[in-house]
C-alpha cells in the first residue's frame, strides 16, 4: 500500500475517532448544560411561586392551602369543588395508605420505597414484598407528580380569576370552561388521555424496570420470600469486572448484536433496493405480479415462516435430504443451533432474515422510485449523463435521503430483534463454559433468558438499560451525521 | 319526585341482585394438563361426599386446572396471590418455594403426615422436607412418581439385545443406524451415565448435595470416571449415541435415524406417535466397562446399571391461603392409595405408592402403558431422587451453570481434548466446583 494511501486511511480513521470523541464530548456538555438549566429553572420557579403568593389576593393565598377555595369563593362552584375533591382524595390516599396485597400505598409506600421492606417473616408469617414496595413507591411518586400538576392548575386558575376580577371582566362558568375544552383548548382534551396512558403504561413501568437495575432482585431474593435491597451501581460494575456471566459474555454478545444489526439492516436494504430497481426496469413485464409475489411473504406471520425454515434447514429436513440425495454431501449439515461453527449459524440467520426483510424495503423503494421527479432525469439526459450516472447521482441519493430515517429505525429494530434469534436457534450454538448467552444471542434474547429462565431480574434490567444507551447513542450519532438531517433543503 | 324514587328503587334492586349473584369463592387446584379432567371428577365427588357427611354445602367452589407442572413453581412465584391453593410441583422445585420465609405452608395434620410416611418409599422422606428458619418441616405430599426409561424400536432391537447397551449398539451397527438419540443435553439427559450404579452392589461413589450440604458433591470417584470413559466410547462410536439435532428426537426415531431414546413419561405420547406398534418400553440397559474404560481401582468387566433420577410430583399448599382449614384433608384424599390407583388406570399417572407394583391389580398386563409403568417402577428402585429441594441454589447450579455442557464435552471428545484420564479428571473437578459454587473456576 502506498504511503499516500496509508496517510489517507490514517486521516479517515483519525477523523472518525475525532468525530466520535466530539460527539461524546457534546453529550457531556449537553448533560452539564441541562443540569444547569434544571437548577436555574427550579430556582426561577421557586422565586416565581413565592412572588406570586406574595402578590396574589387573599382568596388565592387561601387556595394554596385549600384547593379550589379561590374558585368557589368567586362562584365557580363546580370547578372549585373538583379541585377540593382532588386535594381531599390525595390527602386521604397519602394519610390512610390503603393496603393492596398486604403492601401499603400512600405515605407508607414512600417510606418503604427507601428501605424496600424490613420485616423478614417466618414459616407462618409473610415477609415484606420488596418488589411491591418498589412498585408502589414508583406509583405513589407518580400520583404525587399528578397531584402537583393539579395543584399548579388550581393556583393558575385562581390567579387568572384574580386578574379577570381586577380588569372587571366576567369570570367564565363551568359550562364555558367545558366549551372551551372542546374548542380553543381541544388539543388539551385530546392529549390528556394519551398522556395519562403513556404515564401509566410506558413511563411508570420503564422507571420501575430501571430501578430494578440498582437492586439485588434475583433468583436468590424471590419477592415475598426474601427481602432485596438497593445495591447502587454494583450490577453495572459487574459488567466490567468479576468472573460472572455478565462480565464474561457482555462484550461478545454486544459485538454480535452490532454485527447482526449492521448486516441484517444493510443486506435487506441493499437487496430490497436492487429488487425494486430490477422490477421497476422498463423491460420487466408483469411488474404488479412480481411485486405481489414478494409482498405475499409479509402476509404470512413471521413466526410461522421462521419455524418452517428451521425445519427445512434441520439435519433431517428437506434441504439436507436433497443435498445428500444428489450427492453433494455425505452427512447432514447443521445450519442452526447445532452448527459446528458458530459463523455457520450466524450467516444462516442473516440469510434467512433476507426472506423476512426484503419485501418491506422493496415496497418502500418502489414507492419512492415512482415519485422521483422525472424532470431530473430529463435534465440529466440533456446534460449527457449516462444511465449509470443518473442512477448513482439522482436515484440512489434520493432513495438514501428518503430512507435514512427508515434505515435508522430498522437498525434499532434489528438490535432488538427477538423473534428471529429465539425461533431459529434459541441463542445456540452454546458457548463452552456453560454460559446462558449463546453464540447467536442478542442482548434482548439474553435479557429474556436471564429474566424468564433464571429470574435474574436485576441483570436483565442492566442489559436493557445498556441496550437503550447503545441504540440511542447510535441513532443520534447516525441521524445527526446524515444528509437527511444536515441538508434537508437540498431535497425539497 | 316520583321519577327520583323510581330510580332509587331500580338502583337498590340492581345492587341486591348483584350481591345475590355474587360469585362463590373458588378453591383452586393445579394438576398436570393430562390429569385435569380426572382430578376435577375426583373433587366433584369429594364435594358431594362432604355435603352428605356434614349436612351442609362445601363452602367453596372447587376448580381443578391443568398446568405445566414443570413450570408450576415458577408460575406460582410470579404472583403468589393469584396462585393455586394446592398445586403440583416436582420435588426438586421445593428449594425455590421455601427460600427465605417460604411461599408454601408446611404439612401439620398428623393423619396426613402418617399417610405420607406409610405410603411412600424411604427415598422420598428427605426430599419432601425442607428447612425454614432453622426448623425442618414436611411440605410435599407425593402422589406421582417418575423415572427415565428406554423407548426403542422393536423392529431393530430384540428383547435380548435391549437388556444391554452393547446389545443395542450391535443392533444399530447391523442396521446402520444410531443406537441412541438424546432428547436434550441438560443434566437430566446425562443422568443415565452419571448416576449409573454397580449392577451387583447397587453402589456408586457419586455424591450430589448429600445431606443437603452444598459442599457434599463428589463426581471424581474411580467408578464414575470409568463410566464416563465408557460413555465417551459410546458417543464416539459411529453407531453410538448422538446429541440432539435441530430436527428433534421424534423425527430421528420416526425416520429411523436412531433406534432408541431415553425419556420420561412425558415423552410417551410423542414416542408412541413416532413408532406406533413398533414402540417398546423397558428399563434402562446395563453396560460393562472394558480395559479401555477402567480408571483407578475399577476392574475391567464391572457391569453397571444405567442410572436415573427418581422423581416425585407432589402437592403443596399456598402459605396464607384463606382456605387452609380444608387443604390438608383434600391433599390426603387426592394422594390416597385408592385415588392413586384410579389415577393410574384413568389418567396414566405412575403412582408414588411404594407397593403399587404388587398391590395394584391394574399393574398387570401387556399393554405398552403397563410396560411404561413397570419400567419406571423398576428404574425407580435403582434411581436417586433429585437432591435439589433443600436449597434453591442446588437446582440452579446443577442444571443452569454449564456443568452438563462440560460433561457432554467429555462424552463427545471433540478434537480429542479428553483422550487422557488426566483431562477427564480435570474437567470433572471443574464440574464439582460448579455444583458447589455456581461458578467455573478461573484456574
Amino acid at each position: 500500500m502506498s504511503s499516500k494511501n496509508v496517510q489517507q486511511n490514517q486521516s479517515i480513521i483519525s477523523r472518525i475517532l475525532v468525530s466520535i470523541l466530539t460527539f461524546f464530548k457534546n453529550i457531556g456538555l449537553g448533560i452539564y448544560k441541562w443540569i444547569i438549566k434544571i437548577g436555574v429553572g427550579l430556582k426561577n420557579s421557586t422565586v416565581h411561586f413565592a412572588t406570586r403568593f406574595r402578590d396574589s389576593s387573599t382568596l388565592t393565598k387561601v387556595s394554596h392551602f385549600i384547593m379550589g377555595f379561590g374558585n368557589m369563593a368567586r362562584k365557580q362552584i363546580v370547578k372549585g369543588l373538583l379541585y377540593f375533591v382532588i386535594e381531599v382524595g390525595f390527602l386521604t390516599f397519602m394519610i390512610m395508605s390503603p393496603v393492596v396485597n398486604d403492601t401499603p400505598m400512600g405515605f407508607r409506600a414512600i417510606k418503604n420505597f427507601i428501605t424496600l421492606g424490613t420485616v423478614e417473616g417466618d414459616i407462618f408469617t409473610p415477609t415484606d414484598n420488596s418488589m411491591l414496595m418498589l412498585l408502589f413507591g414508583v406509583v405513589t411518586t407518580g400520583i404525587i407528580f399528578m397531584f402537583l400538576a393539579a395543584y399548579s392548575s388550581n393556583i393558575k386558575s385562581s390567579c387568572l380569576a384574580d386578574e379577570l376580577q381586577k380588569k372587571g371582566k366576567k369570570l367564565p362558568t363551568f359550562k364555558e370552561d367545558l366549551a372551551e375544552l372542546m374548542d380553543a383548548k381541544f388539543h388539551l382534551t385530546m392529549l390528556t388521555p394519551a398522556i395519562i396512558g403513556i404515564v401509566i403504561f410506558t413511563i411508570l413501568p420503564t422507571v420501575f424496570m430501571i430501578l430494578i437495575a440498582f437492586t439485588n432482585f434475583d433468583a436468590q431474593h424471590p419477592a415475598g420470600q426474601v427481602l432485596f435491597d438497593w445495591v447502587g451501581l454494583e450490577n453495572f460494575r459487574n459488567i466490567f469486572s468479576g468472573s460472572g456471566e455478565i462480565s464474561v459474555r457482555f462484550l461478545p454478545v454486544l459485538s454480535w448484536t452490532m454485527i447482526w444489526a449492521f448486516f441484517a439492516t444493510f443486506s435487506n436494504y441493499i437487496a430490497g433496493i436492487l429488487l425494486a430497481l430490477l422490477i421497476n426496469k422498463k423491460q420487466i413485464k408483469l411488474k404488479k405480479l412480481w411485486r405481489t409475489v414478494f409482498i405475499m411473504t409479509i402476509a404470512i406471520p413471521q413466526f410461522i415462516s421462521l419455524l418452517a425454515v428451521r425445519n427445512i434447514l434441520s439435519e433431517y429436513g428437506p434441504v439436507n435430504n436433497l443435498l445428500m440425495t444428489i450427492g453433494l454431501i455425505d452427512s447432514p449439515i447443521s445450519f442452526l443451533a447445532t452448527a459446528a461453527n458458530v459463523w455457520t449459524a450466524r450467516i444462516t440467520i442473516i440469510v434467512i432474515n433476507l426472506w423476512v426483510g426484503i419485501p418491506y424495503t422493496m415496497l418502500m423503494t418502489s414507492g419512492i422510485l415512482m415519485n422521483v421527479p422525472q424532470d431530473l432525469y430529463e435534465a440529466a439526459t440533456i446534460d449527457g449523463a449516462s444511465k449509470r450516472q443518473a442512477l448513482m447521482n439522482i436515484t440512489v441519493p434520493y432513495i438514501v435521503f428518503v430512507t435514512t430515517p427508515y434505515l435508522i429505525t430498522s437498525f434499532v429494530g434489528n438490535i432488538t430483534s427477538f423473534n428471529i434469534i429465539y425461533l431459529l436457534t434459541g441463542g445456540a450454538p452454546i458457548v463452552p463454559g456453560g454460559y446462558k448467552a449463546g453464540s447467536t444471542d442478542l442482548l434482548v434474547t439474553w435479557l429474556y433468558k436471564l429474566t424468564i429462565d433464571e429470574n435474574e431480574y436485576n441483570l436483565g434490567s442492566v442489559i436493557a438499560i445498556m441496550t437503550f444507551i447503545i441504540t440511542a447513542t447510535g441513532t443520534l450519532l447516525t441521524y445527526r451525521k446524515s444528509k437527511a438531517y444536515k441538508d434537508e433543503e437540498a431535497f425539497q | 319526585m316520583k321519577n327520583k324514587v323510581l330510580i332509587l328503587l331500580v338502583i337498590l334492586a340492581s345492587v341486591t341482585l348483584l350481591y345475590g349473584c355474587k360469585k362463590q369463592d373458588t378453591l383452586l387446584i393445579w394438576v398436570g394438563d393430562e390429569s385435569q379432567e380426572f382430578y376435577q371428577g375426583i373433587m366433584d365427588e369429594y364435594v358431594t361426599a362432604y355435603n352428605e357427611a356434614n349436612d351442609e354445602d362445601f363452602p367453596y367452589l372447587v376448580s381443578v386446572k391443568g398446568v405445566d407442572t414443570g413450570s408450576a413453581a415458577a408460575t406460582f412465584l410470579e404472583d403468589t396471590d393469584a396462585g393455586a391453593d394446592i398445586f403440583t410441583v416436582a420435588h426438586d422445585n421445593l428449594g425455590k418455594l421455601i427460600t427465605g420465609s417460604s411461599s408454601i405452608a408446611p404439612i401439620t395434620d398428623p393423619d396426613l403426615l402418617a399417610q405420607i410416611a406409610a405410603d411412600n418409599p424411604a427415598t422420598f422422606a428427605d426430599v419432601i422436607k425442607g428447612s425454614v428458619g432453622g426448623t425442618e418441616y414436611t411440605f410435599g405430599v407425593p402422589y406421582i412418581a417418575q423415572a427415565l426409561v428406554l423407548y426403542y424400536n422393536k423392529e431393530f432391537i430384540t428383547e435380548q439385545q435391549v437388556l444391554t447397551w452393547e446389545g443395542i449398539l450391535a443392533a444399530a451397527a447391523t442396521a446402520n443406524k444410531q443406537a441412541l438419540s438424546l432428547t436434550g443435553t441438560d443434566g437430566f439427559n446425562n443422568s443415565f451415565l452419571l448416576l449409573a450404579k454397580n449392577a451387583t452392589t447397587q453402589a456408586t461413589s457419586l455424591r450430589l448435595y448429600a445431606d443437603g450440604d452444598i459442599n457434599e458433591n463428589y463426581a471424581t470417584g474411580d467408578d464414575v470416571l470409568s463410566v464416563l470413559k465408557w460413555g465417551q466410547r459410546f458417543f464416539t462410536n459411529p453407531n453410538g449415541a448422538k446429541r440432539p439435532t435441530d430436527s428433534g428426537w421424534t423425527v430421528e426415531i420416526q425416520n429411523e435415524i436412531s433406534i432408541a431414546v431415553i425419556g420420561g413419561a412425558w415423552h410417551f405420547n410423542a414416542a408412541q406417535a413416532a413408532l406406533g406398534s413398533n414402540l417398546g418400553v423397558t428399563k434402562l440397559p446395563t453396560f460393562t466397562v472394558t480395559s479401555q474404560d477402567v480408571y483407578g481401582s475399577t476392574p475391567a468387566g464391572t457391569e453397571f446399571q444405567s442410572g436415573t433420577f427418581a422423581d416425585a410430583k407432589m402437592f403443596v399448599m399456598k402459605k396464607g391461603s384463606d382456605k387452609a382449614a380444608y387443604l390438608q384433608d383434600i391433599m390426603m384424599h387426592l394422594s390416597s392409595k385408592e385415588i392413586q390407583e384410579q389415577s393410574f388406570t384413568e389418567a396414566n399417572n405412575l403412582p408414588s405408592y411404594k407397593n403399587a407394583k404388587d398391590e395394584f391389580d391394574s399393574m398387570t398386563g401387556d399393554s405398552v402403558e403397563i410396560q411404561l409403568a413397570v419400567a419406571q417402577l423398576e428404574m425407580f428402585e435403582r434411581g436417586i431422587p433429585q437432591p435439589f429441594g433443600a436449597d434453591t441454589r442446588f437446582n440452579f447450579y446443577y442444571y443452569s451453570k454449564g456443568a452438563p455442557d462440560l460433561i457432554m464435552e467429555i462424552l463427545e471428545n471433540k478434537n480429542d481434548l479428553f483422550d487422557t484420564d488426566a483431562a477427564i479428571l480435570a474437567q470433572m473437578l471443574i464440574v464439582e466446583a460448579i455444583w458447589k459454587t455456581g461458578v467455573r473456576p478461573t484456574t
